[in-house]
C-alpha cells in the first residue's frame, strides 16, 4: 500500500469536474493486493457481520416455511387487500435491481468512465436484489408449487399462461433481465478471477478461481473478444433496465383500479427504481469504502457523480407524484378522486403517505449542496432515507388503491402479521448474507476496469509518468 | 415430427417400455390409504346414486311448523329448502330452517345416554322411568312429576301427555321457550290486503312463526310499484329489517310505544296527537280504513298489543287485514303452566322428578328467576336435549335427543294447517326424539313414533290408508283446517292509562331482541349461523348492546370498547357496538349467547343478555345504569361492512314512488357504457345465456340466500379471527348503505354477488386463465388450474372472489363432511373462487331436460338464492327468451348494473329501489 502515502495528483477525467476518479495512482500490483485482499485475509467485522445476516436468513428460511406449510392466511392479506407486503417488497427489490445494470451497462455505453470502480458492486447488488425480488411472487402464490404454470412450456394438454395477463410478461421479464445481468456480472469476473487466480496463497483456492477464470490468459486475442463481447451484453442489457420495471409497473396499471390504473406508470417505475437503486449502491458502497480503505479509487467524483443522479431522479419522481395526483383530479371520476384525494392524503395509511413523499421528495434537495454530494455520512443517511421511502411508496400505491376502491361495502384495512415482517427482515438477512459472500469470495472492485482507467490517465499529457 | 400414425419401431417401444417401468416406480411415492368401500347390496328401488331425492318435512320453532322440502344424497340430508305448498314457507325458507341441516350433522352434538357422570344405554334410562319404578317415588297419582317442554303444536305430543295423564293424573305440564308466546289468541294478518301498515316494535319480516309467508305477501304489493303500492311504517326500539324495510322509520324507546300507541288512537278518535308524526301516521290509517293495519310485535307489552287491536278494531281493519285465533299451542293462556309457575313448585319443593325435554332453561331464562339453581331443588332432573348444555350439566340423567331430521314428528303451522316431520336419516348419535321419550315415562322403551303419528293422524281426522298416508307425507301436510277465530280478549285494565315513566338522564333503557343468527341460543353452536353477518349490524362471531352514536358518546364508548349494563343486582359486561338508527338512550341487546355449555363453537362467544332479561315475557328493562369499563380487556368485534355511506356514489340506488312514476312514463335512460374501439356485442354463440336480477325494492335484507349460498356450494367458515381480517368466504354478501342523516338513516341492502360481466376484469388479469368465460356467459373459476395470484380479486370491481388463505376443509370430522353437497368441489388451500350462479343446478337441468329429450328452459333453473328468497326478489333465467320473468324485469326502467360505467357488462341487474313515502311527512323532514 505504498503508493497510498504519496500526495493525491488532481486527475479529472471531465472538464469541470473538482474531483479525480482515482488518486494517487497505484501500481496494478497495488491495486490487486488492495482489492484481493479481503480474499485472503477474513476481518473479525466480517464475522460479525455474516452471522448478523446468516440469522437474518435463517428468520427468513423459518418464516417461508411456515407460510408454505399453513397458508399465505399467516400473512395480514385479506379480500380487499389481496397484494401487500409481499408485492410491495418485490416490486422494491426489483427496483433495487435497476442500479446495478444502469451503472455498469448504461454507463458504460455512455462512456462514463468513473464507473469501473464501482460497477461490480452495483453489479452484485443487483443478482442478490434480484434473488429476493423473485422469491417474493413466488411465495405469495396461493400454490407456490405450480409457479412453472406462469411460464410459457409446452404442456402435453396444450394448456398455456394468459398471456393477456401482464403477470406472465413480469416473469419473462425478470427472468430474462437476471439472466443478462448474471452474465454480465460473470463476463466482467473473468480477467478479475484469473489474477485471484495468479495470486492465490493456497493450491485449493487456485484450482477454484482457474475453475472460475475458465482459462483466462489476458492475451490480446483474449481482451479484444473480451471487449467486443462486453459491449455487446452491455447493449442488451441497457434496454432491460428500461422494460424490466415498465413491466412490473404494468401488472398494476393493465388494472381498472383507481390508483394503478394510470399510463404514467412505466417511466414513474422506472424513474423510482434507479432513484432507489443508486441509493442502495451508496448504502453498500460508502461502509465498504471505508472498511477496505478504498478512498483513492473510490473519490469524491462518484459519490458527486452518484448524488446528483439521484436528484435528478428525486425530482422527476416528485414530477410523477403531482402529476399522478392531477390527473386523477382531472378525470372527473369519482373513484380516482377518492383514491388520490382523500384516502392516500387523510385515510387510514395517511401517515405513511406524507412520511413517503417527505422522505422521497425532501431528501435528495440536500443535494443542491456540493459539500453534501461528496459527504459520505449526509449521502448515507439520505440514501438509507430514501431506501425507506421508496419502499413506502409502493405500499402505499398497493394497499391504499386496494383498501378502498370501487364499492364502499367491502372497504376494509390490511395489517401486516409478525410473518409479513419476518419475511421482509428476513430478506434483508439474505441480501447482506449474499452480500458478504461475494465480498469474501470475489473480487469486489473491477481491478481490470481500474488497471486500464490508470493506464489511459497516464497518457494524458499533464500526467506524471507512472513509476513501475 | 413424427406422422401421427400407429407405427411403432422397436426402439420407440423399447423407450415406452422404460418410461413405463420408471413411472410405475413412481406410483410408489403416493401411499393410497387402505379404505373399504362397500356397495349397496340391494340397491334402493328409488335410489339412482348421483341423483338425489327431496323429502318433505316441517321444521318446529317456538311451537310452530314451517313446511321444508330437503335433499338427501345417498341418504344423507345436505340442503334445505322451502315447501311450496306449506302456507308458513310459500317455497322459501329462513336462516334457521337453512343452517338446521348443519346442526344435524354437529360432532359436538351429545352422543351417549348418561346418568350421573356415567354413561349409560337407553334401555337403563327406560327402566328407571318406567311407571312400574317411577310410582313408588311420584306417589301413584304422580303429583311428584313435573314436564318441562318447548311450547308444542303437535297433536302427536298432546296425545302423548294424555296417555301419560291417564297415568299420573297429577303431574303438570309446564312450557316455555325465551321467544314463543303463550296468548290464547294470537294475531293473524292478511299483509296483502293491507295499504298501508303500522308495525309497532315487531320485526314481521324476518323473525316470529310466519315470517316467510308474511315477507312474500308484503313484497308482493311492492314488485310493481305502479300498481297499489303498500306502505310501511315501523316504530321500533332496536333496528330491525323490518325498520329497514320501512318508508318511515320512527326511533322510540321500549317505554314510549304505550304512549305512540295511545296517542295515535286518540288521534283516530279525534284528539290531539303528541308528534307530527303520529298525526301523519293516524291521517294515513284513517284515510285506508279497513285497508290499513296496526302490528304488535310479541315483545311489546300485553297493553301495547291490546292498543294495537283496539287501533285495528276502531279503523274497521279487524275481520279484514287482522282477526284472532285460538292459539294451538298446548297449554296457551294456561297460568298453571308456565316457567313462572314451574319455578314455584320448584322453590316449594313439590317437584321430585323434573323432566325437561328440549330447550335449555338453565341458560334460555332470566338470570334473576334463578332456575338452574331452582332445578337442584328436583330429586332428580332428566333432559334431553341436542347438546350437553347449561341444563344438561344440571340433569341427574340425560338422554341425547333427536334433531328433527332424524325423528317422526307433527306439529301445526301458525295457521293451523297439520304439518309432518319426516325424518331423512336415521338417528347419527343415538338421539332420542320427544315421542320416544314421552313413550319411556309411559313405560313404553320401544315405541313406533311412526305408528303412533299415524294413530294420532288419524284420531285427528286425516286419512292414513298408505295411498292417503304417502299423499301426506309426500306433501308434508295434510288438508288446511283454519284455525277458529277467537275474540281477542279485551282487558278493561290493559287499556287503562299507564303510568308515565319519566328516565333518569343516568340510565338508559335496554331493549332485548331475538338474534337473526341464533334466535334464543338454541342455534348458538352452528358455524353457518355463527359467521353469518347479523342482517342490521353485520356483526360476526358476537353479540354487542347496539347503541346510537348519540348515546355512545355520552358513554364515551366506540365499538368494540366493553360497557357495564347495572340493574339491581345485576350487570353485563358488553362490548358497545355504534349503530345509526338505533333510538338514544336505549341499547338492545340480542339474546343467545355467552354461552357455557360444551358446545366448542359457542363457547366464548358473546355475552348472556340473559342476565339483564327481568322476567319472562318482559322483553325491556328501564332504568339500566351504564359505565364504560376502561380496563376490560375485549375481543374486537368482527363485522363484514364497516363503510356504512356510499361516498356519494351510486351503486345501490333508491327513488321515490314519485320519482319512479314520472321516470316510467318517460323512454328509457341509455344505459351508461364506456365508449368503446371495440364491438360491444358480446357474442352470443350459446341458445342460453344466463342473467339475473335482484329487486332491490323487495330484497329486505334478511340474509336467508347468504346461507342458502353456503350450504349449497360448500362454502367454509373461517371463524372470529379471520373475519375480523376480512376473509369471510360468502360468495353473497349483503351489503347495507345508510343514506341520509346519520340518527335515523334510510337503508338499501344490496345482495351482492359474482356479476358474472361479460367483459369480465377478472378474466384477463389472470395469468393461467383459471378464470374463464362460458359461452353461456358464465364467469367460470377453474379451481385446478388456479395458482393463487390473486390479481383476479384486485381487478375486480365488486369484491366477490374469495380465496382460500388456509385449508378451511382440513379438520372437519366425518359427519360435518357430510353435509357438503357432493356436486360442488369443496376446494383446497390457495385457490380462488367465488359465485357460479350454481353451475352445478345448471348442469344437472340440462342433463335432466337432455335425459327427456326436450329443450331446456332458462327459467327453469333455480340458483340456491333465488330458491331460498322469502320475497322473490331474485330472478334468473336467459336473456335469449325475452318473454322471461328476468328479461320483464331487465326492462324495467329501474333497472340498472352496478359500476356498469366500468364497461364491464355485469349480467347481474339490480331493480332500484321504491319507497313510498307519506308526502305528508316528507314535507315535515
Amino acid at each position: 500500500m505504498s503508493a497510498v502515502a504519496r500526495p493525491a495528483p488532481s486527475l479529472a477525467l471531465a472538464e469541470g469536474d473538482d474531483w479525480p476518479v482515482m488518486r494517487g495512482a497505484p501500481n496494478d500490483a497495488a491495486i490487486t493486493d488492495m482489492v484481493l485482499a479481503p480474499l485472503w485475509h477474513t476481518r473479525r467485522i466480517w464475522w460479525i457481520l455474516f452471522a448478523i445476516s446468516a440469522l437474518g436468513t435463517l428468520l427468513l428460511l423459518a418464516t417461508v416455511a411456515y407460510t408454505v406449510t399453513v397458508g399465505i392466511g399467516t400473512w395480514g392479506n385479506n379480500i380487499p387487500v389481496a397484494w401487500a407486503f409481499a408485492i410491495t417488497s418485490f416490486v422494491w427489490w426489483i427496483g433495487i435491481g435497476h442500479a446495478g445494470t444502469f451503472i455498469s451497462a448504461f454507463l458504460l455505453l455512455l462512456n462514463q468512465r468513473w464507473r469501473g470502480s464501482i460497477n461490480r458492486v452495483a453489479e452484485a447488488m443487483t443478482i442478490f436484489a434480484l434473488v429476493n425480488a423473485a422469491l417474493f411472487p413466488l411465495l405469495h402464490l396461493g400454490r407456490p408449487w405450480f409457479f412453472y404454470w406462469l411460464i410459457p412450456y409446452p404442456a402435453t394438454m396444450n394448456v398455456w399462461p394468459n398471456f393477456k395477463s401482464a403477470l406472465p410478461w413480469d416473469v419473462a421479464a425478470v427472468t430474462t433481465y437476471f439472466t443478462v445481468s448474471l452474465l454480465f456480472w460473470y463476463l466482467g469476473l473473468v480477467p478479475d478471477l484469473a489474477s485471484a487466480r495468479d495470486s492465490a496463497p493456497s493450491r485449493l483456492r487456485r484450482r477454484v478461481y482457474g475453475l472460475f477464470a475458465m482459462g483466462w490468459r489476458g492475451s490480446g486475442f483474449q481482451w479484444q473478444r473480451f471487449n467486443v463481447a462486453y459491449v455487446l451484453l452491455a447493449a442488451l442489457a441497457t434496454p432491460l433496465v428500461i422494460s424490466v420495471h415498465s413491466v412490473v409497473s404494468l401488472d398494476f396499471s393493465i388494472a381498472q383500479l383507481p390508483g394503478w390504473h394510470s399510463t404514467i406508470f412505466p417511466p414513474y417505475f422506472v424513474v423510482g427504481a434507479i432513484y432507489s437503486g443508486l441509493a442502495m449502491v451508496l448504502v453498500l458502497l460508502l461502509p465498504l469504502r471505508r472498511a477496505f480503505r478504498l478512498y483513492d479509487i473510490v473519490t469524491e467524483a462518484h459519490l458527486n457523480a452518484i448524488a446528483k443522479l439521484m436528484l435528478a431522479m428525486g425530482l422527476m419522481l416528485a414530477y410523477s407524484y403531482v402529476i399522478e395526483t392531477f390527473m386523477s383530479w382531472y378525470s372527473a371520476n369519482a373513484a380516482e378522486r377518492y383514491t388520490y384525494l382523500a384516502s392516500r392524503p387523510f385515510g387510514p395509511y395517511a401517515v405513511v403517505y406524507w412520511i413517503m413523499t417527505g422522505l422521497n421528495v425532501l431528501s435528495p434537495q440536500l443535494f443542491w449542496s456540493r459539500r453534501l454530494r461528496t459527504n459520505g455520512t449526509a449521502l448515507f443517511l439520505a440514501s438509507i432515507v430514501i431506501l425507506a421511502g421508496m419502499w413506502m411508496e409502493r405500499f402505499v400505491i398497493i394497499v391504499t388503491s386496494l383498501n378502498r376502491d370501487f364499492l364502499t361495502s367491502s372497504w376494509h384495512i390490511y395489517i401486516p402479521t409478525w410473518v409479513d415482517w419476518g419475511i421482509l427482515a428476513g430478506s434483508f438477512g439474505l441480501f447482506g448474507m449474499l452480500f458478504l459472500l461475494f465480498l469474501k469470495f470475489v473480487p469486489s472492485v473491477a481491478m481490470s476496469e481500474v488497471k486500464e482507467l490508470r493506464i489511459e490517465m497516464r497518457k494524458t499529457p499533464e500526467q506524471e509518468p507512472l513509476r513501475a | 415430427m413424427h406422422d401421427h400414425d400407429d407405427e411403432l419401431t422397436r426402439r420407440d417401444f423399447l423407450k415406452l417400455l422404460g418410461a413405463s417401468i420408471a413411472l410405475a416406480g413412481l406410483d410408489g411415492c403416493t401411499r393410497i390409504p387402505a379404505e373399504k368401500i362397500l356397495p349397496y347390496v340391494t340397491q334402493p328401488p328409488e335410489l339412482t346414486p348421483g341423483v338425489p331425492l327431496h323429502y318433505a318435512t316441517s321444521m318446529v320453532l317456538d311451537g310452530y311448523a314451517t313446511g321444508l322440502v330437503v335433499e338427501s344424497h345417498e341418504g344423507r340430508p345436505t340442503k334445505v329448502e322451502g315447501n311450496p305448498d306449506h302456507p308458513a314457507s310459500l317455497g322459501a325458507a329462513g336462516i334457521l330452517e337453512q343452517a338446521s341441516v348443519l346442526q344435524l350433522y354437529d360432532p359436538d352434538r351429545a352422543q351417549a345416554v348418561r346418568y350421573g357422570n356415567k354413561t349409560s344405554t337407553w334401555q337403563a334410562f327406560a327402566a328407571a322411568m318406567a311407571p312400574a319404578a317411577m310410582r313408588q317415588r311420584l306417589g301413584t297419582r304422580g303429583a311428584k312429576l313435573a314436564l318441562l317442554l318447548e311450547p308444542t303444536s303437535s297433536p302427536l305430543i298432546a296425545s302423548m301427555l294424555l296417555r301419560l295423564q291417564s297415568l299420573y293424573p297429577d303431574m303438570r305440564v309446564h312450557y316455555y321457550a325465551p321467544l314463543a308466546t303463550n296468548e290464547q289468541a294470537i294475531p293473524q294478518y292478511d299483509i296483502k290486503a293491507a295499504d298501508v301498515i303500522l308495525s309497532v316494535g315487531s320485526d314481521f319480516l324476518a323473525s316470529g312463526p310466519f315470517t316467510l309467508r308474511y315477507a312474500r305477501e308484503f313484497a308482493d304489493r311492492r314488485r310493481a310499484p305502479l300498481t297499489g303500492m303498500n306502505r310501511l311504517y315501523v316504530a321500533e326500539p332496536g333496528f330491525t329489517v323490518t325498520g329497514a324495510t320501512a318508508d318511515h322509520r320512527l326511533r322510540c324507546r321500549p317505554t314510549e310505544i304505550e304512549p305512540l300507541l295511545e296517542s295515535l288512537r286518540g288521534a283516530l278518535e279525534g284528539r290531539a296527537p303528541s308528534s307530527p308524526w303520529i298525526a301523519a301516521v293516524a291521517a294515513d290509517l284513517k284515510a285506508h280504513a279497513g285497508r290499513s293495519l296496526v302490528i304488535a310485535g310479541d315483545r311489546v307489552t300485553p297493553r301495547a298489543r291490546a292498543l294495537a287491536t283496539a287501533i285495528n278494531d276502531t279503523l274497521g281493519n279487524t275481520g279484514r287485514t287482522v282477526w284472532h285465533a285460538r292459539s294451538p299451542l298446548l297449554g296457551s293462556g294456561d297460568p298453571n303452566a308456565t316457567l313462572l309457575s314451574l319455578a314455584h313448585e320448584l322453590s316449594a319443593g313439590s317437584v321430585d322428578t323434573l323432566v325437561c325435554i328440549g330447550g335449555n332453561p338453565a341458560y334460555a331464562t332470566p338470570a334473576s328467576m334463578k332456575f338452574g339453581e331452582l332445578m337442584g331443588r328436583a330429586v332428580t332432573v332428566v333432559y334431553s336435549g341436542l347438546y350437553e348444555n347449561e341444563t344438561a350439566r344440571r340433569a341427574t340423567w340425560f338422554v341425547p335427543a333427536a334433531h328433527y331430521l332424524e325423528a317422526w314428528g307433527d306439529a301445526r303451522a301458525y295457521d293451523g294447517t297439520y304439518s309432518v316431520v319426516q325424518p331423512l336419516v336415521q338417528p347419527l348419535f343415538e338421539g332420542k326424539s320427544i315421542i320416544e321419550v314421552l313413550a319411556a315415562l309411559a313405560g313404553d322403551a320401544n315405541a313406533d313414533p311412526l305408528a303412533m303419528l299415524r294413530a294420532s293422524a288419524k284420531a285427528g281426522g286425516t286419512a292414513v290408508d298408505d295411498e292417503s298416508w304417502a299423499s301426506v307425507l309426500r306433501r308434508g301436510l295434510a288438508g288446511s283446517a283454519p284455525l277458529a277465530r277467537a275474540e281477542m280478549p279485551a282487558r278493561a285494565e290493559s287499556l287503562a292509562p299507564g303510568a308515565a315513566s319519566h328516565e333518569a338522564v343516568s340510565t338508559i333503557e335496554v331493549a332485548f331482541a331475538p338474534d337473526a343468527r341464533v334466535h334464543d341460543g338454541s342455534f348458538s353452536n352452528n358455524g353457518w349461523l355463527q359467521e353469518l353477518p347479523d342482517p342490521v349490524t353485520k356483526l360476526t362471531w358476537d353479540n354487542a348492546a347496539l347503541l346510537s352514536p348519540d348515546s355512545a358518546k355520552r358513554i364515551g364508548a366506540a365499538t368494540s370498547d366493553v360497557i357495564r349494563l347495572t340493574h339491581d343486582s345485576m350487570s353485563l359486561e358488553i362490548p358497545a357496538l355504534i349503530v345509526p338508527g338505533q333510538p338514544d338512550g336505549v341499547a338492545t341487546l340480542h339474546l343467545g349467547y355467552g354461552r357455557a355449555g360444551a358446545e366448542k363453537v359457542a363457547a366464548g362467544v358473546g355475552a348472556n343478555a340473559y342476565l339483564l332479561l327481568p322476567a319472562a315475557d318482559v322483553f325491556h328493562l328501564a332504568g339500566v345504569s351504564v359505565k364504560r369499563v376502561s380496563d376490560a380487556a375485549a375481543r374486537a368485534l368482527a363485522i363484514t361492512q364497516s363503510h356504512w355511506t356510499m361516498e356519494g356514489r351510486d351503486q345501490a340506488r333508491s327513488e321515490t314512488l314519485e320519482q319512479y312514476r314520472a321516470e316510467s312514463s318517460k323512454p328509457p335512460v341509455r344505459q351508461r357504457q364506456p365508449l368503446t374501439i371495440y364491438d360491444p356485442q358480446q357474442r352470443l354463440d350459446s341458445p342460453l345465456q344466463w342473467a339475473m336480477t335482484i329487486d332491490l325494492a323487495t330484497c329486505t335484507g334478511c340474509s336467508a340466500c347468504v346461507v342458502a349460498c353456503q350450504a349449497e356450494n360448500n362454502t367454509p367458515v373461517v371463524g372470529h379471527d379471520d373475519v375480523l381480517k376480512s376473509r369471510e368466504m360468502h360468495w353473497l354478501r349483503i351489503d347495507r348503505y345508510l343514506e341520509s342523516g346519520a340518527d335515523n338513516p334510510q337503508v338499501v341492502t344490496q345482495p351482492m354477488l359474482c356479476q358474472h360481466c361479460e367483459n369480465a376484469p377478472c378474466e384477463y388479469v389472470c395469468p393461467v386463465g383459471a378464470t374463464v368465460h362460458s359461452p353461456e356467459g358464465l364467469n367460470e373459476m377453474v379451481y385446478n388450474r388456479c395458482v393463487g395470484t390473486r390479481f383476479c380479486s384486485n381487478n375486480c370491481p365488486y369484491k366477490v372472489r374469495r380465496f382460500n388463505w388456509f385449508d378451511y376443509n382440513a379438520n372437519l370430522t366425518e359427519t360435518e363432511q357430510m353435509v357438503k353437497n357432493p356436486d360442488v368441489t369443496v376446494r383446497e388451500r390457495g385457490v380462488m373462487e367465488k359465485c357460479t350462479f350454481c353451475v352445478q343446478r345448471i348442469r344437472e337441468a340440462e342433463i335432466s331436460a337432455g335425459i327427456a329429450g326436450r329443450t331446456l328452459r332458462g327459467d327453469e333453473v333455480k340458483t340456491a338464492c333465488q330458491q331460498a328468497c322469502p320475497t322473490n326478489a331474485i330472478v334468473f333465467g336467459s336473456l335469449t327468451e325475452p318473454d322471461s320473468e328476468v328479461m320483464r324485469r331487465r326492462s324495467e326502467p329501474r333497472a340498472y348494473g352496478v359500476l356498469e360505467e366500468l364497461g364491464t357488462r355485469p349480467r347481474v341487474r339490480y331493480l332500484a329501489r321504491v319507497r313510498n313515502p307519506n308526502p305528508a311527512l316528507e314535507r315535515l323532514a
